[in-house]
């Protein structure tokens, strides 16, 4: 892509937009060059911070008309390069469209642009006794728009499930600048099910309608504290053999404790190896009977201490060091890599024993943080980049824990999304037939690949005519660059 | 003639030569009405890619079936070459209880995975409203019963399935495990897609533990309707009657307050024989303390209100399908089906709708199913009038507006003939553009799903 | 800029939801996470652009993003830091430069503000005319509350009944000369509580405008210091919430120099709410039933970590009637002296936190910072609802301890 492309195209934004509203800043532009993957960067051609779903599909449709690539970025909080930036191409923040529309409770759904933060939602309704389920860590500043493109789950997830199982509908421009209503009610294919986590390579979501869900009457939340992992672990395999299902189970180790005491003072309990968080929600009746089972698992599973929350602050306190982790380990770590696989949760004991060794071989610590409930592990792998060789063997221990998850019959992403960070480790999960009929929804909404292009799979491919015959050799093919499909 | 009896037994040996079980097609088999020339009766999914490369070859046309329970849903194919039956791909794969997770062949009985997983104390959340299907049906449809409400429907259940294209590809998506979001979710763009993008190989799902104890609490309202006759005046003064219909003031505040207390029930069905007749209203309670919710309920739905702990005997089941289906090509013999979805608070609608619709059609509608998510069947019994019957379609879809959608799963030729079968179809462009992807020779299942896909 | 305070920052975007330019215009770089990104660029060799120094002049510098970074990046230092660079390496335009330099030369000078308080009366006048000259100007004029009556505090204010503590108080620039009520009502509180309250004359300013707009602050924090020395106390009790902030970041403000570092340690520097709370209430506290919303100035609730104490304070008193502002960790827009520098801005975030304001429906809005009271006051007049009536936290409880009921407080 030539620059006097990308100029020719900024002019012609800024007839469609707001002046403000188009930055080709070489200084402004740089501070879109990442998501919250900071490992990748790339300074977008153009940003265009649109209003409204009309602006979004003209810049599409001129994207189309001239072949350029374009990315969507909502609040950039994502943890696989989803939304970097093509130097080449045009990145469309919809942060400027944080509207929430409309609120209907009667029939519980609201609907919202897609630059609305997920806790946003929940904000506007909790007073009335409603809440929006999925709930990822970052939910105070992730966007909603950002939420389905990645199919956001969170701790909650458990009971709840994610995304996809919240979006009742969907206003998209589709990549080639059309704007289409899709909606859980028709009949048809399941095209929301195909659109919710397909991570921005179908087209941009502009209008998002959710479903609400009523706050439960009770909420009991309890940290148990353990010395080890293993009966950590054994105690969430008691938790769900005994039929429970709890809103969220969640993890953390020796080392991740340590850094949430460091940034939030979360004050868990001293000397533990590993802290469960355990929360159960629902009819009072129900969970004071659930409650005591589980106290009573955790206890048998060897916790030497339990708090239970009894006010909401207190549920917030037990809450904060967990989802403070992440970023939490800034603080007794130069830099680290957040990794997300899952396992089975059966695989779990024999997963953890794994990245235990791999610690010891390549010498790098690793801090674990997990929603043990559904097996997603989100090793936090530590290192020093001012220590020569140090970025590379935590880079290798990250890899060999996504290795791991995929020989135990897992998966490389639970909820933080393939990206641009593992589409390397895709074909080590999928087959070539795999990706390549996955390629075929991709062709469908996208035949001229300019949607997000280079993200999740791991070799840009380029969509055969349909039907008809083929039209000459395609430069990329030519070069090797692209296989043609 | 000659010629085509040879071409038929080259075709036969091709079909043949790929190993799976081939026989000639029977009239039992026809696919609504329409007979297929083989039945192939693949054992494993690489045999499905055998026969798909073989069909590919020969531009035959494929429909899959399993108990063909459903087989007479949508629209008759366009053709139809191959029957795949599915039944002798009936093994459950893997059932690793500690994870809550179930992978099975698309051919598995539903009551057969049922008594499997509730031999260790679980189940998958679904409860079809037609006895008999099997795995594959389930997801071809996405039929769902009364606990949609709480669990959701097949889509939000299945992780993980292998498919196979119709040019023999064997394709997966998802897992093993609940949480994933590698790559596209081919299982939710398979479930509901009536067999028109491949054939379903297996799939898996998530479970949940059963519940420790189930309550119904059921209520008859002798008068779901009511109508209010009264005279009005136009602006010039002149008098005219007029008839209101909404429901009954009890319904419209016993059905949300239980949807939204805190008793959480699974789910809340109506059943309405006769629209001109009383109806029951049912609500689910589940879990752990469920006497004592269930009380709670009760005492929310009133006094004549009673407590159970077994279901109905119409509790998730289609209306106005008297004794089992069978496998056979049932197009023709039995009554219109709908499926008729309204947003949920809309509940005047939900029973206004098929009440005034039958007044003004003459028919004389049985009315089942989920008040609570909003998703009913309604049922014309056989023999209705076509012509009434595409009526009452048409004027049960304006009647509902915008908030309804009203999908026609059976009816018989005389009645389909006259009816658009699914009504609004958003994103119908990008549909066939998938459609086209998938399955470019148009020979999985052709024309029988909407917008003749 | 401190490369290595700058690489603390883990790129997570928590900061984002709490950055009030951000809230106003949803845009990266005028986030903190863009504009560490943005200071990351300069210390990679970007010269000072006008987009660059654009981005650092609208921080307001609330700190609600530090209070929300798990990651514990200093961006309080890493902005003044990048204001003092801002300053030493970028030239303004030559308007925005007279302002600048009249803000300076005026605020931090208790004299030179009292000389300028008729002048501005008829500047209130002269609104619509100074805002066409420069938005600063007429920003200025707006805000500006009528003048008040001086009132002078003896050096020192006995403790009613039994001593407990002595403590020195700051008096404050802006505070003594438009809000000396608030002084006065807080050497009362305190002596109530027991203090024998040091007030030295001739205070000058803490060095809070300077340091929090990238200027040199360390001559302020050193006659400060010295005269608190002198006082003999070794607690300084602030009402001022920018003030507070200032004076607990003496000693890294002056680490260049160990012998004032060292003293600056010595000195312990709390809020009045903090202080009251540490200290635990003895006198009566007589009803006042009253509602008030509580504003939780910046530079109290984010650079201080002073959010609770107040509340405390004010839950304290019967008969009061306590409402939560929603967003209360957005801050007004007044921010020091950004209400001067960038109107448009200070004045959208006004209006929201007016809107927010109102919409408790209580009668008094408290607050602990002058800034803060006379920027949403100003907002309320805007928008067309009357007087907001503002107190101080101080005030609150001088009407509570007093027994002189909910009536005049917040009444000029």
């Amino acid at each position: 892509m030539t620059d006097a492309v990308l100029t020719r195209l900024a002019g012609l934004f800024g007839e469609l937009l707001p002046a403000d509203a188009v930055i080709t800043d070489p200084v402004r532009l740089r501070t879109y060059d990442c998501d919250g993957l900071t490992y990748h960067r790339a300074t977008p051609g153009i940003v265009v911070l649109p209003d409204t779903a009309e602006q979004i599909a003209a810049v599409v449709r001129l994207c189309d008309e001239y072949g350029v690539p374009f990315v969507a970025r909502g609040s950039g909080t994502g943890l696989s390069g989803g939304a970097l930036p093509r130097t080449d191409g045009v990145l469309i923040v919809t942060s400027r469209m944080r509207r929430i529309l409309e609120i209907d409770l009667q029939n519980r759904r609201a609907v919202v642009e897609p630059g609305v933060t997920n806790l946003a939602i929940t904000e506007a309704v909790r007073d009335q006794g409603y809440y929006y389920a999925p709930d990822p860590s970052s939910q105070q500043i992730c966007s909603i728009g950002g939420n389905v493109a990645e199919n956001s789950g969170g701790a909650h997830c458990l009971k709840y499930g994610f995304t996809v199982n919240h979006i009742l509908g969907l206003e998209i421009v589709t990549p080639d600048g059309e704007i289409v209503e899709l909606s859980a009610d028709d009949p048809g294919y399941d095209l929301l099910g195909a659109f919710i986590g397909s991570e921005g390579t179908l087209g941009i979501a502009t209008k998002i309608t959710v479903r609400l869900s009523r706050a439960p009457e009770a909420v009991t939340t309890l940290l148990a504290a353990f010395t080890g992992i293993e009966a950590g672990g054994q105690a969430v395999s008691a938790i769900i053999a005994a039929g429970i299902v709890p809103a969220a189970i969640e993890m953390m180790d020796a080392l991740a404790i340590e850094a949430a005491e460091a940034a939030v003072n979360c004050a868990y309990p001293q000397g533990a190896g590993a802290v469960l968080i355990v929360e159960l929600d629902g009819p009072h009746a129900e969970v004071g009977h659930q409650f005591a089972e589980v106290e009573r698992i955790c206890r048998e599973s060897g916790a030497f201490e339990i708090r239970v929350a009894a006010s909401a602050e207190e549920r917030a306190a037990i809450w904060k060091g967990r989802k403070s982790a992440f970023a939490a380990v800034g603080r007794i770590s130069p830099a680290y890599i957040v990794q997300d696989g899952v396992v089975p949760r059966t695989a779990l004991p024999e997963v953890l024993a794994g990245i235990d060794r791999l610690q010891e071989e390549y010498g790098i610590r690793v801090a674990n943080v997990f929603h043990a409930g559904d097996g997603n592990l989100h090793p936090l792998v530590l290192f020093d980049d001012a220590v020569p060789g140090q970025g590379e063997r935590a880079e290798a221990v990250s890899g060999r824990i996504l290795d791991l998850c995929i020989e135990h019959g897992g998966s490389i992403t639970g909820e933080h999304g393939v990206g641009v960070d593992k589409s390397r480790y895709m074909p080590k999960m999928f087959t070539e037939e795999d990706l390549d009929t996955m390629q075929l929804v991709r062709c469908a909404f996208d035949p001229r690949g300019l949607s997000n292009p280079g993200k999740v799979f791991p070799t840009p491919r380029l969509c055969g005519e349909v039907p008809g015959v083929r039209k000459g050799v395609h430069p990329l093919v030519e070069s090797g660059r692209a296989e043609q499909f | 003639m000659n010629d085509d009896a040879g071409a038929e037994e080259v075709l036969t040996a091709a079909l043949t030569d790929t190993g799976v079980a081939i026989r000639p097609a029977g009239p039992d088999d026809s696919v609504a009405g329409v007979r297929p020339r083989w039945v192939a009766l693949p054992e494993a999914t690489e045999e499905i890619a055998a026969l798909m490369r073989v069909t590919s070859a020969h531009d035959l046309a494929v429909v899959t079936t399993g108990a063909g329970t459903k087989l007479h849903w949508g629209h008759p194919p366009e053709r139809c070459d191959v029957l795949i039956d599915t039944c002798c791909l009936n093994e459950i794969l893997e059932h690793e209880a500690g994870d809550l997770v179930v992978r099975v062949q698309a051919g598995v009985p539903l009551d057969a995975l049922a008594r499997a997983l509730a031999a260790k104390g679980q189940e998958l959340a679904i409860d079809v409203p037609l006895e008999g299907g099997t795995v594959g049906g389930l997801l071809a449809t996405g039929i769902a019963g009364p606990r949609r409400f709480r669990y959701g429907t097949a889509r939000d259940l299945i992780i993980g399935i292998t498919v196979v294209l119709a040019d023999g590809t064997i394709a997966k998506a998802g897992g093993k495990v609940v949480k994933n979001v590698a790559g596209y979710d081919l299982g939710k763009l398979f479930t509901g897609s009536y067999g028109t993008l491949g054939v379903i190989a297996d799939a898996t799902f998530r479970l949940h533990p059963l519940p420790t104890a189930r309550a119904w609490v059921t209520a008859t309202f002798d008068r779901p309707v009511t109508e209010t006759q009264g005279t009005r005046e136009d602006e010039k003064g002149v008098a005219f009657d007029t008839a209101s219909v909404d429901v009954a003031d009890e319904i419209r505040v016993i059905v949300p307050a239980v949807a939204e207390s805190q008793a959480e029930p699974s789910a809340i069905e109506v059943d309405w024989p006769d629209v001109n007749g009383p109806c029951v209203i049912a609500v689910l309670v589940e879990g752990a303390a469920a006497a004592e919710r269930a009380r709670a309920v009760q005492d929310m739905m009133g006094e004549k209100a009673q407590v159970a702990d077994e279901p109905p005997e119409w509790w998730g089941r289609l209306p106005g399908l008297p004794g089992l289906p069978g496998p056979a090509d049932r197009a023709g013999d039995e009554g219109v089906l709908l499926e008729f979805r309204n947003v949920a608070s809309r509940l005047p609608g939900t029973f206004v709708g098929p009440f005034s619709t039958a007044a003004t059609t003459g028919t004389r509608p049985a009315v089942r199913g989920s008040l609570a998510s909003g998703v009913l069947h309604v049922a014309l019994p056989p023999g209705t009038e076509p012509a009434a019957a595409a009526a009452f379609v048409g004027a049960l879809r304006a009647e509902c507006e915008d908030a309804g959608r009203v999908v026609v799963l059976t009816a018989p030729e005389e009645v389909a003939r006259r009816v658009d079968r699914w009504g609004h179809v958003g994103g119908l462009t990008l549909m066939r553009r998938v459609k086209d992807r998938f399955d470019p020779e148009r020979r999985m299942s052709p024309g029988r799903f909407v917008g003749g896909i | 800029m401190d490369p290595e305070l700058i690489k603390d920052c883990v790129h997570c975007g928590f900061c984002l939801p709490t950055c009030p330019t951000y809230l106003l215009w949803g845009e990266e770089m005028d986030s903190p996470r863009g504009r560490i990104h943005l200071m990351a660029q300069h210390v990679e060799g970007t010269p000072v652009t006008d987009e660059m120094a654009g981005h650092f002049d609208a921080c307001l510098g609330c700190m609600a993003c530090v209070t929300a970074c798990p990651s514990g990046v200093r961006y309080d230092r890493l902005i003044e830091e990048t204001r003092a660079v801002v300053e030493r390496e970028h030239v303004r335009a030559p308007e925005d430069r007279a302002i600048r330099g009249l803000v300076f030369a005026l605020f931090p000078y208790r004299r030179r503000l009292r000389a300028m308080r008729l002048p501005m009366r008829l500047a209130t006048r002269m609104r619509p005319f100074l805002d066409r000259v420069h938005p600063s100007l007429g920003a200025m004029a707006e805000l500006v509350p009528p003048p008040a009556r001086p009132v002078r505090l003896p050096p020192r204010v006995h403790a009613l009944g039994r001593r407990r503590a002595t403590v020195g108080m700051l008096t404050g620039c802006v505070q003594s000369q438009f809000f000396p009520r608030v002084n006065a009502a807080t050497a009362r509180v305190l002596a109530m509580e027991g203090c024998d309250v040091m007030i030295p004359p001739r205070q000058g300013c803490c060095g809070a405008l300077s340091l929090h707009s990238g200027r040199d602050a360390r001559r302020f924090a050193k006659r400060t210091i010295a005269m608190f020395e002198r006082a003999g106390v070794d607690t300084v009790v602030v009402n001022v919430a920018g003030c507070g902030s200032s004076m607990k970041e003496y000693a890294e403000v002056l680490r260049d120099e160990p012998e004032w570092a060292e003293r600056a340690e010595a000195l312990r520097v709390r809020d009045l709410a903090e202080y009251l709370v540490e200290l635990g209430p003895v006198a009566r506290r007589h009803p006042l039933p009253v509602s008030v919303a509580y504003h939780d100035a910046c530079h109290l609730a984010h650079a201080q970590g002073v959010r609770s104490q107040p509340r405390e304070l004010l839950r304290g008193i019967p008969g009061l009637e306590l409402r939560e502002i929603s967003e209360s960790a957005i801050c007004c827009g007044s921010a020091g002296t950004y209400n001067l520098f960038q109107p448009g801005p200070a004045r959208e975030l006004g209006d929201r936190k007016a809107g927010h304001v109102m919409a408790t429906g209580a009668e008094v809005l408290v607050s602990a910072n002058p800034g803060c009271s006379m920027q949403i006051a100003a907002a309320v007049r805007r928008s067309g609802k009357g007087e907001m009536r503002v107190a101080h936290t101080a005030e609150v409880l001088d009407a509570s301890l007093r027994g002189l009921g909910a009536r005049a407080l917040g009444r000029a």
